[in-house]
């Protein structure tokens, strides 16, 4: 690690801290930052901005700072897997995967009057994200070309949307609305049941894939370089595949399909680093992911308050740009 | 013992073997390159030798062992490799680039030992890229990236390197100090070193021991200097471009020849530049008379010129001017290379006097002593002469 990376860490740690505190002082009932504090210190006293604050913003807030740290990580792993600086999980169709199996769980299990824990939702996306992943992955050696491989992500995701509308069609019309809402992607829904879910196991995912950093290093210069070093590539296939479909999957569970998070934080830390080292950039695409989408989650609850805009709207109004800026700066480095 | 072995080894993808070697040795600080034209199987064999595909049929050892059964981190000690493939981070230090070839060496976060950054800053230094290390792989060149790709290999601390066309797309320079580097690796730190090269003359001037492998197959393994005859090599890339000469170890291009027939009268080396220069304008050739060990003789063979010769330091006599008369005769016009005037080249100017007797245009590029014909200051000069004569004709 080079020294100055530690300034920029701090600066992270800083940033994220700073828009936890804003996402829990702004909305309809403003607390002021020294009253946050105060509720973070001492949860459990009675008043309306204790309940506001610990019952309602802190999970949605902490949900978004992890959904957004697990999709900056996903994108990250994706991109040194497929050797491609324009991969990310919206991108190759694994959200949409996640967004199908979801939808299968969610309007079947309505109709069979199962009860829709948050794990089971989770698992579920999981096994989507994951059979897109492996397919994408297991069809990515017949192609040597970038744009190709994008293009079977995006004929993936086209299957699974196509698959999630017949769906719809199907579906109860009362049913259906709340789906619908769903897959727009927001972070609203959040509770304190879900955020458990979503740590409890996004946490070891992310340290997982922090301890993957050395095989990352290695993978980036190929398949055979990396064999040549020592790599169990067939492990490290697996461990990515599973790891990047389980972090995006996870996300997609609770928030939605959420576009660009995973496709710009990478190329965010990159910019900022200057560094391909993944022992550095997973660490950092952890904070920097949670902050952008920390923000991002703030700005769609309040910008045109009290109307709430999806958070794709958000994301990709911002992320968009800046990767078309990216791409024709020549900037897009790996 | 030898350090590396093959025996009945089919290389290939899938079910089509690409190539059979039939029995290989390697001992410690050897140099054996692969020799062949593009597509022979070099690369698949050089895979297979490193491990990174499986054979289809017989087996590689490392140290009498199998390489199959000798495990990932054990092999990555001992072999180390290079590709073609120079595809790295742009955003990864020279340093950092290097390190990388610590992978086998470092614990499960990669963090390197005091011993692991000397090894990387001494690989830097074998490969002369120590003042690389805090640049940006991205912004390296092609021959710079090479080096660094060598010194990441060399970071493994590997017995056998091995290295698929590790001079493609250099330059002059950058090839000729690939090579050097390579032949003092395997006799300074004894590291055995398996290449693959497409370019004969490069193998017959920086290699020990050659391979040629051509559809798929090994014609022959030995001293590229026993080797690389003019048969062997137009075995290897078939005979259409033109006579690979063992002495220059040179390709001469045979180009079209049609135009008219220039005699030029050469001789201790004086000849070569102007039978090339005339060739590659279209002139028909006649050449002599030379001793056969005249560098001009190569020359001239290369190019396809008619060539009267005389054997090795013997003086250009009767019967070799007899030869050459007919040539002569049918010449539109006749060069003075400017040959040496020693007793034994009398002879030649007697041609030139014929020459001039005839009638034939005659240039010399001769600046003083000998006079006959034309003078020309140069090379361009000539050129320019020749093309007017025929223009006007």
């Amino acid at each position: 690690m080079r020294r100055f990376h530690w300034a920029f860490f701090l600066g992270f740690v800083i940033l994220v801290f700073g828009v936890l505190v804003a996402s829990l002082g702004w909305g309809s009932v403003k607390v002021p930052p020294g009253k946050v504090l105060a509720v973070l210190l001492h949860p459990g006293r009675p008043g309306l901005a204790e309940a506001v604050v610990v019952k309602i913003r802190l999970p949605r807030a902490l949900g978004a700072l992890l959904g957004g740290a697990a999709l900056g990580v996903s994108g990250l792993l994706l991109q040194v897997f497929f050797r491609n600086p324009i991969v990310s999980p919206y991108v190759l169709g694994i959200s949409s995967g996640a967004s199908l199996a979801v939808g299968i769980l969610a309007l079947s299990a309505l109709t069979a009057g199962l009860s829709l824990t948050p794990s089971l939702l989770a698992l579920a996306a999981f096994a989507g994200a994951f059979v897109v992943t492996a397919a994408v992955a297991a069809l990515a050696p017949r192609t040597r070309s970038v744009v190709t491989l994008l293009v079977i992500g995006l004929m993936f995701g086209y299957l699974a949307s196509a698959c999630t509308s017949i769906l719809l069609a199907f579906a109860e019309k009362e049913r259906v609305h709340g789906f619908y809402l769903w897959t727009f992607g927001s972070f609203a829904p959040m509770d304190w049941g879900k955020v458990t879910v979503l740590a409890a196991a996004g946490l070891p995912l992310l340290f997982s894939s922090f301890l993957l950093g050395k095989a990352l290093n290695a993978y980036q210069g190929g398949e055979e370089y990396a064999l040549s070093v020592g790599l169990d590539v067939r492990r490290f296939r697996v461990a990515v595949v599973v790891l990047s479909s389980a972090l995006a999957g996870l996300v997609t569970a609770f928030a939605g399909p959420v576009a660009f998070i995973g496709l710009a934080v990478p190329h965010l830390a990159r910019l900022v680093l200057r560094t391909a080292d993944n022992r550095v950039l997973i660490p950092a695409v952890i904070l920097l992911g949670a902050a952008v989408t920390g923000l991002c989650d703030l700005l769609a609850r309040q910008l045109f308050c009290p109307v709430e805009l999806p958070i794709t709207a958000v994301t990709s109004l911002f992320g968009a740009p800046l990767v078309i800026g990216f791409l024709l700066k020549g900037k897009v480095r790996m | 013992m030898e350090i590396l072995e093959c025996w009945e080894l089919a290389a290939g993808y899938g079910h089509r073997t690409v190539v059979l070697v039939e029995e290989l040795k390697a001992h410690k600080g050897e140099l054996i390159c692969f020799l062949g034209p593009n597509g022979a199987g070099k690369s698949t064999l050089l895979k297979t030798v490193a491990g990174l595909l499986a054979p289809l049929g017989g087996a590689v050892y490392l140290k009498g062992e199998r390489l199959e059964k000798v495990s990932l981190k054990e092999r990555a000690s001992a072999l180390a490799v290079v590709l073609t493939d120079r595809c790295l981070p742009g955003l990864l230090t020279v340093f950092e680039a290097v390190a990388l070839g610590r992978h086998p060496h470092t614990g499960l976060l990669g963090k390197l030992s005091r011993r692991d950054e000397r090894v990387v800053w001494e690989s830097l230094r074998l490969v002369g890229a120590e003042e690389l290390a805090s640049r940006f792989y991205g912004d390296l060149s092609d021959g710079e990236k090479q080096k660094v790709l060598i010194a990441r290999a060399l970071a493994q601390e590997p017995e056998i390197m091995i290295l698929d066309e590790p001079t493609v797309h250099l330059d002059l320079q950058h090839r000729a100090g690939i090579m050097s580097l390579l032949l003092r690796l395997c006799r300074e730190k004894g590291i055995t070193v398996f290449l693959s090269l497409h370019e004969v003359d490069l193998a017959l001037k920086g290699t020990a021991y050659v391979v040629l492998v051509h559809e798929g197959r090994v014609l022959g393994m030995g001293l590229p200097e026993e080797l690389l005859t003019a048969e062997a090599v137009s075995r290897l890339y078939g005979s259409g471009v033109g006579e690979f000469d063992p002495v220059t170890g040179a390709v001469e291009l045979r180009l079209p020849a049609e135009g008219p027939l220039v005699f030029v009268v050469a001789g201790g080396g004086k000849g070569a530049k102007v039978i090339r220069a005339l060739a590659k304008r279209g002139y028909r050739l006649a050449c002599g008379v030379l001793p056969e060990n005249d560098v001009d003789v190569f020359v001239a063979r290369g190019v396809g010129a008619e060539l009267i010769t005389v054997p090795a330091f013997a003086p250009v006599g009767k019967e070799a001017l007899e030869l050459a008369r007919p040539y002569l005769k049918e010449a539109q016009a006749v060069v003075d290379t400017g040959f040496p005037l020693v007793p034994a080249t009398e002879g030649n100017r007697t041609l030139l006097k014929w020459a001039a007797d005839a009638g034939k245009p005659l240039f010399s590029l001769r600046s003083e002593g000998f006079p006959s014909g034309r003078r020309a200051a140069g090379l361009t000069a000539l050129l320019q002469m020749l093309e007017n004569l025929f223009a006007s004709a």
